[in-house]
């Protein structure tokens, strides 16, 4: 067993150190990121809408847009550096490979939420009064974040397999994600008006369901990198 | 044998048919409050059915095809992916034209609308992966999608109802909601829908197959 978890951590370490040398995808998703909080809290000012209500909402559709970019690239180096096969022949089980790839995104999509929330933040310019329930706030994030890069590297390991099917990526993801995005977006608006109360148990079905979607991944994938 | 079978379901259905269209706007009667509209529930329940019904299907075909690795099985799954799709099209254009005039709304985030919409977008999805050149990878990839797919539907469902819910619940615990004779409408209309699915999704396997035929055949011409 600890070898199993070191060779998880084997393939993690080279999937982020490759993730910062390279730094250009990281980079472009960061932008892109950047970009569409920018735009969003843009084009609600236009119409003065009031955006503070619209945070959480705002937050995690730009976290779902960005997510796509941040994660497609994850299997899809592999394949066309053709490094695919080796990756499988040196772990020699699908499921080391599934658990390093999604712990590598969701390090990736935490390092992104690092920069996009503060940045949101200003630009909404949100004022809690005193309420806001930071930890809250951060266990949505991170609920949220697992959730996403789970779901996101299981599709990623699919679409990558047939040539035509890499635009199928987000049309194949967003309808899974769903019950993550009413869960998240309900709780990171309880953190922002600090009523931890209201959302305990979305707390906890958040949590079953990211566990859910690594388990069942981890069973199916030896399904989806076959032969 | 199985040409006898679908024969004889084409006539079963030709007589079905029309039975159930006189049974839902002569013998059932007129809703009192909600008046004509009504009778879209008896299309929009069992499109809604039958949708519901193809899904399964995908779900245990999907599963079928991983561990067995037939071609036919992959067949059914993506011919009841299609058919299912159309259905749950006429689910969800019926509803907003019963909506409309009781609700008075066109859509509603309601559970089973919510779910409703989800499981359309996730059929398309998964015809999609499926492709017109299906290969081998792409049937495999098609059937692991089918079945996360499947577990997703519960969890949209029971998250959005936890969230909210206004949608008429006509079949409860308590019983079914409804007068007798709007009762045998609805079990009628259930009826004929599923022959009419089991039908169609037999066409659809056939020219899959023959489908498949023709392009081994052309590969051995052409060889």
């Amino acid at each position: 067993m600890p070898n199993y978890w070191r060779k998880v951590f084997l393939v993690y370490h080279k999937d982020i150190r490759d993730e910062f040398r390279t730094f250009d995808n990281l980079l472009a998703t960061l932008i892109f990121g950047a970009m569409l909080v920018f735009i969003f809290s843009f084009a609600f000012q236009l119409v003065e809408l009031q955006s503070q209500q619209a945070f959480p909402a705002v937050l995690w559709v730009s976290v779902f847009f960005s997510s796509m970019l941040a994660i497609q690239r994850s299997f899809a180096k592999e394949k066309d550096n053709g490094s695919l096969d080796a990756l499988l022949l040196a772990t020699g089980d699908r499921g080391i490979i599934f658990l390093a790839k999604f712990l590598g995104n969701f390090t990736v999509l935490v390092v992104f939420e690092l920069v996009v929330v503060p940045l949101l933040w200003m630009f909404i310019g949100v004022n809690t009064v005193g309420s806001f329930d930071i930890a809250l706030f951060i266990a949505s994030l991170v609920l949220g974040s697992w959730g996403l890069a789970a779901i996101g590297t299981m599709l990623n390991g699919i679409t990558i397999q047939v040539p035509s099917a890499r635009l199928l990526f987000p049309i194949l993801m967003f309808p899974l994600l769903i019950p993550l995005l009413i869960g998240v977006i309900l709780c990171s608006h309880a953190a922002l008006v600090g009523d931890r109360a209201s959302v305990l148990g979305w707390l906890y079905a958040l949590l079953a369901f990211d566990l859910l979607f690594t388990l069942v991944p981890l069973v199916l994938f030896d399904y989806v990198l076959e032969g | 044998m199985k040409q006898i079978r679908s024969s004889i379901l084409f006539w079963v259905l030709v007589v079905l048919l029309p039975l159930n269209i006189y049974i839902i706007f002569d013998y059932a009667p007129v809703e009192k409050t909600m008046g004509i509209v009504q009778k879209v529930f008896y299309f929009h329940v069992a499109s809604a059915w039958i949708g519901l019904l193809a899904f399964v299907v995908v779900f245990v075909s999907s599963i079928w095809y991983l561990w067995r690795r037939h071609h036919r099985i992959n067949n059914v799954a993506l011919a009841s992916a299609e058919i299912g799709t159309i259905f749950i099209s006429c689910t969800l254009l019926t509803g907003p034209l019963w909506a409309y005039p009781i609700w008075n709304t066109w859509w509603t985030w309601d559970p089973r609308l919510t779910t409703t919409l989800v499981l359309w977008f996730m059929y398309v999805a998964y015809i999609a992966l499926q492709g017109g050149g299906a290969t081998e990878s792409r049937k495999r990839l098609a059937a692991v999608y089918g079945i996360i797919a499947f577990v997703n539907v519960p969890l949209v469902f029971f998250s959005a109802r936890w969230w909210r819910s206004i949608h008429p619940i006509v079949v409860s615990e308590e019983g079914i909601g409804l007068a007798p004779k709007m009762r045998i409408a609805m079990f009628v209309s259930l009826a004929t829908f599923s022959l009419l699915y089991a039908y169609l999704l037999h066409l659809r396997v056939k020219t899959l197959e023959l489908q498949e035929r023709i392009k081994m055949l052309r590969a051995e011409a052409g060889r």
